[in-house]
């Protein structure tokens, strides 16, 4: 039986890794189509945080099935879903227990997005503006949905060049 | 005060065997003023007859009238009409509308043609919520809380004064109802309904009176109680439906105590009657699918009546049998019986109980088909009664339609298909012989029962109504005898209806004994290692998966379609990726089995990659039809028809619809 498990997972490693670029250089031609035909009225972090802004409802409506705050680890699961999410986007990104049971650290050891950002025109700043708009709309539609006061906040972001981006994600009391 | 045809009834009762069967369903009950003359009541559930903007069609009221028929003097109740203009509380596209008197009309012609079967009326008031806004393309409720479901549209925060004048829309509607003549008034607060969504700590998130502690957040449903009450004739009982177990607690929803608790404040605020139910439509947990047990729902209304409800209660979910219902009510558990889907199934369920035919019960195999259906906008339809919805057309019952020239129809294959053609054929006049290979009737079914989840209510519910209407109309049955061409050649009947099924397919160049059919492992007729790949992901194969998972087997399925049972309905379908997760059942679905090797197979995906899954032993559940008859009646130059699996292998649905269209155009 003819069968070759490290050529076929490494295709299949390849044509994933292509899906992931594929899907970034979607993003931003996307952005620079919007910008191309508002013209000179066009602001590129309005563009860019709106399109986030939209990313954020619907990744948080894929996240409602699956919040299930009967579960005593709930905020790990969606911090869990958040790991995903920038899994699959590109990113190598971790979560670490914060400084009590209420906290979650996300960190992004590793980022494709300021990279595409770059080739494409975008600036740093929108890069990480955008991306936490993208997170805070996802928490907040998140919040509203659980009736729990979850938080978001960036400690560190690689566009500024701070080496990881790093987010604490939490629950007020 | 007696209802209109009380004593008819009652008197009636006397001489029904039901009656003696079920001394406690088919006793008087009086809720608030209102004595009723039996303990039966037909619950409302939409059906999307209607017009798109809410006038009452014929084909509605037909549909009504079956089941007001069907209640035996009992309560029949129309399905919950929309209360305001804009339509925010739509939640399904053929909902009828009392939100403007030009609805009168259309009402009253309902209330009438169920008094006309001398049921009483029930009206039920029903402002959708969160899942409303069907057609206004935004619901409306107590707090905009993001949908968990996608289906559902986007959810606006009603402004104190709509809250305000949604309690006056909902008394406006009443008046329409009691002037069209309606009997009961009813208002339904249940599966995530806009009264509902007042009550949850989950959905209801507002500061001002409406909203905070368990009392606040009842002072919409309360508001709407008095009001409503204030505006119908003081001897027309009042039902609320109000949900007993939100079934909601993965996002902090009410706990059983305070839903419990809002029982005891609907009935201090004037209802004279509650109609307990469980679970929202965004729960996650099954409540009236065929998996959930008949009967098992009748620890709430208990714990209710312990919690200090004194209103009689009526209750319906997987309440199916009038035998279950009669103790129910003789224990003092509820104090009447609500149905629903049964009466879909069957309109005329519970006359027939009373009638003492119980055989010629269609019984609802809990699919929840109609449901499916009503979410995506189609007109109502049930799985098993292929008459549902057609109740407005005469010609739909083969009683209407004898024919003048009576055939001999040969019908080949005793499964669901096959019998569903011959009885209709037989009350059509014809002459009908049955033929079967097996020595029992069943056909396909006879497998599918074998799966786990109450799978056998499919062929019970099938076979021996299928049985009973064949005997009654005196058709031959001829079990243990394989019909050839050379048999077709030489008795030459007038007419062959083939529901001969499918055969499971062994694929070509699949050879070794570890290779076996899906009749022979869901039968246990050959011996099988602990890993079994199953070769398919339709329904069958499904079913076969888990009823060897149960048999402690490690089982994978592969198959062609996307995702696994797409032949199963959406609103069940999620039952059965469940029940696969649970029983640890792997499904590779888009692939196919490249090759098979000692002790593994090598799956390929559509897109080409592949990988091995251990296989000890192999079983193929793809079917082809079976139609090998359909040569020798076209060279015979006889009429013939191709029915069920026969022609393309699908559920039991499309079996009995097609046996009984069948029986009906012969």
């Amino acid at each position: 039986m003819a069968f070759d498990a490290e050529r076929e997972i490494t295709s299949l490693w390849r044509a994933f890794h292509g899906t992931q670029d594929d899907g970034r250089r979607f993003f931003y031609l996307w952005r620079q189509t919007a910008l191309q035909l508002l013209g000179d009225k066009a602001d590129p972090m309005e563009v860019a945080l709106k399109a986030w802004e939209n990313i954020g409802i619907d990744t948080a409506k894929s996240y409602f099935p699956r919040t299930n705050l009967s579960k005593p680890n709930w905020l790990q699961a969606i911090a869990s879903n958040f790991v995903a999410t920038w899994m699959m986007r590109g990113a190598k990104i971790r979560m670490e227990k914060g400084a009590n049971d209420n906290e979650i650290l996300l960190i992004w050891d590793r980022c494709p997005f300021p990279t595409t950002a770059k080739q494409y025109g975008a600036s740093m700043e929108e890069d990480v503006q955008g991306c936490d708009k993208g997170l805070q709309t996802t928490v907040e539609q998140l919040a509203l949905f659980t009736n729990k006061k979850l938080k978001i906040e960036t400690l560190k972001a690689i566009p500024r060049g701070e080496g990881a981006c790093v987010r604490r994600l939490w629950v007020e009391e | 005060m007696k209802s209109k045809y009380f004593d008819e009834w009652r008197a009636k009762y006397e001489t029904m065997p039901g009656a003696k069967k079920y001394p406690h369903v088919f006793s008087p009950i009086t809720i608030g003023k209102l004595e009723i003359p039996n303990r039966v009541k037909y619950a409302a559930t939409e059906d999307n007859l209607n017009t798109h903007d809410g006038f009452i069609t014929k084909e509605d009221i037909a549909y009504m009238a079956a089941r007001a028929k069907g209640v035996a003097g009992g309560i029949c109740t129309m399905q919950g009409v929309t209360t305001d203009e804009t339509r925010k509380g739509q939640g399904y596209l053929g909902q009828a509308c009392a939100a403007d008197r030009k609805f009168l009309p259309g009402l009253t012609e309902m209330a009438n043609a169920i008094k006309g079967e001398k049921a009483v009326s029930n009206y039920q008031l029903m402002h959708c919520g969160r899942v409303g806004g069907h057609w206004a393309g935004v619901a409306e409720g107590p707090s905009a809380i993001p949908q968990r479901l996608r289906l559902f549209e986007p959810v606006e925060e009603m402004s104190h004064a709509r809250v305000i004048q949604c309690i006056d829309e909902h008394a406006f509607a009443a008046e329409i109802g009691v002037e069209a003549g309606f009997e009961i008034m009813e208002i339904s607060g249940i599966v995530g309904y806009l009264l509902s969504n007042f009550l949850n700590t989950y959905t209801n998130r507002r500061t001002d009176e409406f909203g905070g502690d368990l009392e606040a957040r009842f002072k919409f449903v309360g508001d709407i109680i008095r009001k409503v009450k204030s505006v119908i004739p003081d001897d027309m009982p009042l039902i609320i439906r109000l949900c007993a177990w939100e079934q909601l607690d993965d996002v902090d929803g009410n706990t059983m105590e305070e839903s419990l608790q809002t029982y005891l404040m609907a009935a201090e605020a004037g209802v004279d009657s509650i109609s307990i139910t469980v679970g929202w439509q965004e729960s996650t947990v099954p409540v009236i699918s065929r998996d959930v047990d008949k009967g098992s729902w009748l620890w709430v209304p208990k714990k209710a009546k312990e919690f200090g409800l004194k209103v009689p209660v009526s209750m319906a979910y997987r309440l199916f049998e009038a035998e279950m219902a009669d103790k129910a009510i003789a224990d003092g558990v509820i104090d009447y019986w609500e149905n629903c889907r049964p009466q879909i199934a069957d309109p005329h369920m519970p006359l027939k109980f009373l009638e003492g035919r119980e055989e010629d019960i269609r019984w609802c195999v809990a699919c929840n088909v109609c449901l499916a259906r009503l979410f995506r906008d189609a007109p109502m339809t049930c799985y098993i009664n292929p008459t549902c919805a057609h109740e407005s057309q005469p010609d739909w019952y083969p009683e209407n339609v004898h024919t003048d020239d009576p055939k001999d129809v040969w019908v080949v294959g005793a499964g669901v298909s096959g019998l569903e053609a011959a009885w209709t054929a037989a009350e059509r006049g014809h002459n009908v012989t049955v033929f079967d290979k097996n020595a029992e009737p069943g056909g396909t079914l006879l497998d599918a029962r074998q799966a786990p989840y109450n799978d056998y209510e499919l062929y019970e519910v099938t076979t021996n109504f299928g049985m009973a209407q064949c005997q009654k109309r005196d058709v031959e049955f001829k079990f243990n005898t394989e019909v050839t061409a050379d048999m077709i050649a030489d008795e030459l009947p007038d007419a062959v209806v083939i529901a001969t099924g499918a055969d499971y397919v062994k694929p070509e160049g699949w050879e070794g004994d570890n290779i076996i059919s899906l009749h022979e492992a869901i039968n246990d007729l050959k011996p099988m290692g602990d890993n079994v790949v199953i070769w398919g992901n339709k329904k069958p194969a499904i079913g076969c998966a888990l009823a060897l998972a149960k048999k402690g087997k490690k089982v994978t399925i592969v198959g062609e379609e996307r995702s696994a049972g797409k032949d199963i309905n959406p609103s069940f379908r999620w039952r059965y990726n469940i029940f696969l997760a649970q029983n640890g059942v792997k499904a590779y679905n888009d692939a196919t089995i490249k090759e098979i090797g000692d002790g593994q197979v090598i799956v390929r995906y559509y897109d080409g990659v592949k990988f091995p899954v251990k296989a000890d032993t192999i079983v193929y559940a793809e079917r082809e039809s079976n139609n090998a008859l359909r040569e020798a009646c076209q060279e015979n130059g006889i009429e013939f028809r191709l029915i069920g699996d026969a022609a393309i292998p699908r559920g039991v649905s499309g079996a009995v619809h097609d046996g009984y269209k069948t029986g009906l155009r012969i």
